[in-house]
């Protein structure tokens, strides 16, 4: 017996109960019970048990509405109660529609340049955390605080920023010599601005959770790396990044979710505009289900469609996350 | 789909020129605030047919939108005029015009009925909402304008949506710029002499802008009524490309010189902007809107203003709208609802809450005694001189099914224009297609 399995064995003699069988642990009332019941008193199944509550909870309000929102999108429904069967031809609609086309496109540009931008910034602010003495915690609280303002606000805000005429941007551009831009009817400009007003929200999120990260990385590694002369960027190079590269493939999912989610701040920022410039593919769907013509059937398709474009996104992130791992 | 919008129609052509010609003869200033022996008699039919006492003790609740404080204020105080009459209590839920639709359509599907609701568009609801002719008697409609009867009858003329208020589009001046410039404040003008005389205004005030809209497909209906064509009729999409060009290109041209603003129209994406925000700052000496910014002008401008009439290009008046009162049929108390409904819309209360609110009322016994308005009565008597000015069609295109989405093709349209990634002639194609594609949806 080596000396773990020793110690292994005496914890497990300290917790089970006398008379129970070591290979089967703690049965109670085994005497009395059918062997199906057996087995769902059984220790392996009470994990499954703790998760009960909770897969209740999701079953009811994530995975009823997803089943019943596919079936939802063969149907054509203007008020949410009569419904009249039309097969595909919502999907048909959609996907010959150009303004889907538009916003897909739309949706794919946000969510490359925001995840890209927003999870090279976070590592770069964790970093900088990180090797902060003084004020820390003040400077956390301060990148954090946009996290907790309401979306709502930011997008008025950041409308109110970047207004040509009246934006605080367009007046300081003005005071050092730049002519105002067209920061909002522009669509190039717009998708900045929005991706802009999302890093921003969330940058600081991001950067805690890599923070936890970097708090992990064992500090005898920097020891050892300072010891064989590898300068700082080395150091980060070859030690920080490679095993911040879990925790960083856990910032890509979340906010590759994020960007493919984002609606509240880029319609009170933008609406959509200029012209659909910025109408992600959340907004196509709220304008398809809660705005007069309602049309809830085209909606449930277009969200269908989206649920498949974020899922395999998603796949696509985490498999080539787990890859990389494991090289 | 065809016959059902023929059938509109029929009731329509015929109720709206009566209601036209019902509200002409309407005086405002001096009227008596009196009710006619004919409405008088009407208000006690009604009360004859409802007991209220019989609710005694019960409660419900009205869902409500509200254009502004005062409507508000007058609102509460005719539900309390209610609960004094019946003894029953009522819940008024206000919810933002935006989400009123869609809060009304989450409560009908979770079994949540209110009772009552004030709305814009009733049509979503046509399969929810009481009759009530069947519930107060077949002549129980003739009480309220034709015209407006009109647009709430359901497809085998139940009367489903009791009008509560009308509306009318039009312009509104900031009258001390008009003063300091010296340009005289009109009482009858052409699309040509209101862009010069708002520019002129403009340039002698350092305005902003000339002229400013609303960003809104029922306002833009306006211009194209001006210019001669409306959007949607009885049978189908009734644009006409040559008239909807001139008037689609007026705005646009507008926008492209400065006179209006292109951000306005652009910096707002697909949501709805009102530009009486610019008005009130000083920043636009002719503002085209409706009626119900009377009231709350009347409270928050500065400067001295008025509504003057709509101008003409090809004819003449505004475009109509209104607001409906409808009872649930899936309510708890569906007798309540309808009692409530009946009661808001009895002479004396439609009295109170159109002099309140500065609203135009929809019963024919006040089109024919008058509304001695406490506030601004000359700006409202330039509404109601413009609904006789206003073209039948207009009530017709309003009554469409497909109204909602021919609107928000304009609108969407027309900004593709000012962002010049279309042209006009390709936009009204779009429009014409689109309205179209709205027809076969409502279908």
């Amino acid at each position: 017996m080596t000396e773990a399995e020793g110690f292994g064995a005496e914890v497990g003699r300290l917790r089970r109960p006398t008379g129970v069988r070591p290979d089967r642990g703690f049965q109670r009332g085994e005497g009395f019970l059918p062997p199906f019941a057996r087995k769902l008193t059984s220790r392996q199944f009470a994990p499954y048990l703790f998760l009960v509550p909770n897969m209740l909870v999701f079953g009811v309000f994530t995975i009823w509405p997803a089943i019943n929102g596919f079936r939802i999108s063969l149907y054509d429904s203007d008020n949410g109660r009569q419904f009249e069967y039309v097969g595909t031809e919502n999907y048909r609609r959609i996907l010959s529609d150009d303004r889907f086309t538009d916003v897909v496109r739309n949706t794919l540009i946000f969510v490359v340049l925001y995840v890209i931008i927003v999870t090279i910034l976070s590592t770069i602010l964790a970093l900088m955390l990180d090797a902060q003495r003084r004020g820390s915690g003040a400077l956390r609280a301060a990148f954090f605080l946009p996290v907790v303002i309401s979306p709502v606000v930011v997008g008025v805000i950041w409308g109110w920023m970047f207004t040509r005429r009246t934006g605080i941007v367009n007046a300081l551009l003005d005071d050092v010599g730049v002519g105002p831009q067209r920061w909002l009817l522009d669509k190039k400009l717009a998708m900045g601005v929005i991706i802009a007003a999302a890093i921003w929200t969330h940058v600081g999120f991001y950067a805690m959770i890599l923070l936890a990260g970097l708090k992990s990385i064992p500090q005898h590694l920097y020891e050892a790396g300072r010891i064989d002369g590898a300068g700082t960027l080395q150091r980060i190079r070859l030690i920080t990044l490679p095993l911040l590269r879990p925790t960083t493939m856990v910032v890509i999912v979340l906010s590759t979710i994020a960007g493919f989610q984002a609606f509240d701040y880029v319609y009170t920022l933008t609406g959509g505009g200029p012209v659909g410039g910025t109408t992600l593919i959340v907004q196509y769907i709220f304008e398809r289900a809660f705005q007069s013509p309602i049309q809830y059937g085209l909606a449930s398709a277009a969200g269908v469609l989206f649920f498949a474009v974020v899922f395999a996104a998603t796949l696509l992130n985490y498999v080539l996350g787990r890859r990389k791992e494991a090289m | 789909m065809v016959g059902r919008h023929r059938l509109r129609a029929a009731f329509a052509a015929t109720a709206t020129l009566t209601s036209v010609a019902a509200l002409s003869q309407m005086s405002v200033a001096g009227a008596t605030t009196e009710p006619p022996d004919a409405a008088a008699e009407d208000t006690a039919a009604a009360s004859e047919a409802v007991d209220l006492s019989a609710f005694e003790g019960e409660s419900l609740t009205y869902v409500y939108f509200t254009d502004g404080a005062p409507d508000e204020e007058a609102t509460r105080a005719a539900i309390a005029a209610f609960e004094e009459a019946s003894g029953a209590t009522v819940e008024l839920q206000i919810v933002p015009f935006a989400d009123l639709e869609t809060t009304l359509q989450a409560q009908l599907s979770g079994g949540d009925v209110p009772d009552v609701a004030r709305v814009s568009n009733w049509r979503p609801f046509a399969g929810d909402v009481i009759d009530m002719n069947e519930m107060f008697g077949a002549a129980y409609s003739d009480q309220f304008l034709p015209g407006q009867v009109a647009t709430a009858l359901g497809d085998n003329g139940e009367f489903l949506a009791v009008p509560s208020d009308i509306t009318m589009n039009g312009p509104f001046i900031n009258v001390d710029a008009f003063n300091e410039a010296g340009v005289e404040i009109p009482t009858e003008w052409t699309w040509d002499d209101m862009i010069a005389a708002a520019t002129e205004v403009q340039e002698a005030n350092d305005m902003e802008f000339a002229l400013a809209i609303d960003k809104s497909g029922h306002r833009v209906s306006t211009v194209l009524s001006q210019f001669g064509t409306t959007l949607l009729g009885p049978d189908g999409v009734t644009l006409d490309p040559a008239m909807a060009e001139t008037a689609i290109t007026t705005l646009t041209d507008l926008m492209a010189e400065d006179t209006m603003s292109a951000d306005f129209w652009l910096e707002s994406g697909s949501r709805y902007a009102g530009a009486n925000e610019m008005f009130l700052a000083g920043a636009v000496p002719v503002y085209i809107s409706g009626n119900w910014q009377v009231a709350q002008f009347a409270e928050t401008a500065e400067f001295e203003w008025a509504a003057v009439p709509n101008p003409c290009a090809e004819r003449c008046g505004g475009f109509p709208g209104g607001k409906y009162m409808v009872a649930f049929q899936g309510s708890d108390n569906p007798e309540l609802a309808a009692a409530f409904v009946e009661f808001m819309n009895r002479t004396e209360i439609q009295q109170q809450l159109a002099e309140g609110a500065s609203w135009l009322p929809t019963r024919n016994d006040l089109i024919e005694s008058g509304i001695t308005y406490p506030n601004r009565p000359d700006d409202m008597s330039v509404f109601l001189a413009d609904i006789a000015a206003t073209p039948e069609d207009t009530y017709l295109s309003l009554a469409s099914p497909a109204f909602s989405a021919a609107a928000t093709a304009v609108i969407e349209e027309i900004a593709l224009v000012v962002a010049g990634e279309e042209d006009v002639p390709t936009a009204v194609e779009n429009i014409i297609a689109r309205s179209e594609q709205g027809l076969e949806d409502a279908a």
